[in-house]
């Protein structure tokens, strides 16, 4: 396949000047973004929500620029808004942090239109990563492996001769599916004729498309994804592996770099690095972005898609490499050579990210909204905060409940762990309620310490009661006193003002004339 | 002044002195309690440091100490009576309002009028947040009145369901 990489001319200056970025977005990754500008001595403009007057990224930015109400579709997600903005203050590049417009190739072709510099791959890219089927067959011309399946709209006498090829169990899926209709995993094969006629009726009366297909079902497989970087020079690099198997209704709550199984296992993380290279340069990929993997228990590995963007862990692959992403993306849109020039085999050290989300753990993870009274953030060696709220900030119900990522180092996964441990204890959050109990409890739960997990397993087999530490009977009496003492302030307090007009004269005089009786 | 303190359904009864010492149950306690500014707070009790983050919220005393959250009640002496009065310091029977945590929509409505339900039964389905979380009973009961249906914005603290 014909490379179709986007070259430039280098000595074309306009190519190469970027001294104000718009960054399109909000919340701790326009913060993150404003921060790498700021080391770079680029000029930042933030846009904002009606919602997001008072939000950390319009207070640090340079300029910022109103783009509507607070539900993104009538800002965050209004790509003229964004591009009048960018042209208003004069911006020569967009950063679009994740999600809101980050993956939209219109958007992306819209600011090369424009004369703007996208900080991300071109739309071609995009496109072809966006649409998982087309993904899955452009990197597989490319050698690819990806997870066995049945092609759509094969007939059943098809399907059924070649789905028992894979090896049981699978899953027959429903093309238009969504929401776990039409899905069916079928163990045996003698079900699998009855598991595709009921799934086809059962997507025909949901979606009108009763079109199925056969997917391998791979149990107990693990996420692993790796980072990949490529410039406009014709490089394109990894930077070794994120394991993110602890999610929740395919939510990632824990990130980690390296990965336990490609710790143990240096060869894998070589071929799975070099298949990750391989599937960014079948599209021509130019800037960051990430290869998603299953890596089942037998450790074959299948691509699952690839994210054009920046991912929100990003950081754990930040303190093992030392590199700044955010400044190498830009570095990449500027036409240059990237830092890096050789893919990173043997990351350094150890890093865990806890996202930390506005929800409760101990009600189903209920999202909560409501004004953060206190916040004191954790700090010392090893500790690293990106976060997007501070004591006083409203958590309204318009965007995604994430506030901050706690990402810690250490030397080792155990050095990490503890440092994480401590650092979930410094951090404070007071006012909504927050998830720091359930990384609490992770971080001392056997399986996340060996390593023994795969991607069902929070939702399947962790529990708050499992490892929730009963307080000691000193730690009880103390915040039972604490709050005692607190309560006969405040009484006092309250007497105090009510007894107020009860000396006719300020003290100050009360003083002077008690002073002079007793002189 | 006489308290009584629950806190994790443990009681503590504390008496703080005109003088300022201090006994929990009885027994004499030396403690040392600064205020540090905002709801900070630092504690030393029998010479064990700790820091705290101490704020009243819908009556209830909140104290985080090491990452954990503690939420306490603080009884004096008439509120103690006066909940002695009324029978029990928890109310578990009687009508209870289920109220939506948050602005959101209605997805679904899980129960109707003059249903039995246990303690954990989903109730309602509310989209906010881009998620769907489910509004679980907290105690058994029989439904009295359902205030919402599906497809129905509502706003924070809005009364949903009735359990009698």
């Amino acid at each position: 396949m014909a490379k179709r990489k986007a070259t430039i001319d280098v000595n074309e200056p306009s190519q190469r000047t970027i001294k104000k970025i718009l960054i399109a977005n909000r919340g701790e990754i326009a913060v993150r973004v404003i921060r790498a500008c700021r080391d770079l001595g680029i000029d930042t403009v933030a846009v904002y929500s009606e919602a997001d007057r008072k939000s950390l990224h319009v207070r640090y930015a340079d300029e910022a620029i109103f783009i509507g109400q607070p539900a993104p579709r009538e800002s965050y997600l209004v790509a003229e808004k964004i591009i009048a903005a960018a042209k208003k203050t004069g911006a020569d590049a967009i950063h679009p942090g994740y999600g809101f417009l980050s993956e939209r190739s219109f958007f992306s072709q819209m600011c090369a239109d424009e004369g703007i510099i996208f900080i991300g791959p071109g739309p071609h890219a995009i496109d072809t990563m966006g649409d998982k089927q087309t993904a899955r067959e452009t990197v597989k011309k490319a050698g690819v492996p990806v997870v066995p399946g049945t092609e759509p709209g094969m007939r059943d006498e098809d399907i059924l001769r070649i789905a028992p090829t894979f090896g049981f169990p699978v899953l027959v899926k429903a093309t238009a599916g969504g929401g776990g209709k039409g899905m069916r995993a079928v163990y045996e094969e003698k079900d699998l004729a009855e598991a595709i006629a009921g799934a086809r009726r059962e997507a025909e009366s949901a979606f009108g498309n009763g079109d199925v297909y056969v997917e391998k079902l791979l149990v107990g497989a693990r996420h692993i994804e790796f980072q990949v970087l490529a410039d406009m020079h014709g490089n394109t690099i990894h930077l070794g592996e994120r394991e993110c198997s602890i999610q929740r209704r395919h939510q990632k709550l824990v990130e980690e770099a390296p990965s336990v199984v490609l710790d143990q296992d240096p060869e894998l993380r070589r071929r799975m690095g070099e298949m990750a290279v391989k599937a960014a340069q079948s599209v021509g990929y130019v800037n960051a972005g990430t290869i998603e993997c299953l890596v089942d228990k037998d450790k074959n590995f299948y691509f699952l898609e690839m994210n054009t963007r920046l991912q929100v862990e990003h950081p754990v692959t930040e303190l093992v490499t030392g590199l700044d992403l955010v400044k190498e993306q830009i570095r990449i849109a500027r036409g240059r050579r990237m830092g890096p020039t050789q893919s990173v085999l043997e990351p350094k050290g150890w890093a865990i990210e806890c996202r930390v989300n506005a929800e409760d753990p101990y009600s189903n993870f209920m999202p909560s909204t409501g004004k953060i009274t206190t916040l004191n953030v954790p700090s010392g060696p090893g500790v690293r905060v990106d976060s997007g709220v501070y004591a006083g900030y409203e958590i309204s119900p318009y965007y995604d409940s994430m506030i901050s990522k706690l990402i810690c180092w250490g030397e080792d996964r155990g050095e990490a762990i503890l440092r994480m441990r401590r650092a979930l204890e410094e951090y404070t959050i007071m006012g909504v309620k927050h998830n720091i109990p359930f990384h609490q409890n992770l971080m001392r739960s056997f399986s996340f310490l060996a390593g023994k997990f795969d991607t069902k397993w929070v939702e399947e087999h962790f529990s708050m009661d499992t490892y929730e530490e009963a307080p000691s009977d000193e730690e009880l009496e103390t915040a039972a006193i604490a709050a005692t003492l607190f309560a006969h302030r405040q009484k006092q307090l309250a007497s105090q003002v009510v007894s107020k007009g009860a000396r006719d004269t300020s003290n100050w005089k009360w003083v002077g004339r008690w002073e002079r009786m007793h002189r | 002044m006489k308290y009584v303190t629950i806190i994790n359904d443990k009681t503590f009864e504390i008496n703080i002195e005109p003088d300022g010492s201090l006994t929990v149950n009885g027994e004499k306690r030396e403690v040392d309690f600064r205020g540090l500014g905002p709801s900070m707070y630092s504690i030393l009790a029998q010479n064990i440091s700790h820091e705290l983050t101490i704020e009243q919220r819908d009556g209830e005393i909140e104290v985080l100490m090491r990452g954990r959250l503690y939420t306490s009640r603080v009884l004096d002496e008439r509120a103690l009576l006066m909940a002695q009065r009324s029978g029990g310091l928890a109310a578990e029977s009687g009508e209870l309002n289920i109220k939506s945590p948050m602005p959101g929509l209605i997805v679904a409505v899980r129960v109707e009028s003059g249903q039995e339900i246990k303690a954990g039964d989903t109730i309602i389905i509310l989209e906010s947040m881009k998620m769907q979380n489910e509004l679980k009973a907290p105690r058994d009961g029989v439904v009295g009145t359902v205030h919402v249906q599906p497809g129905q914005t509502v706003e924070q603290n809005k009364v949903l369901v009735t359990i009698g």
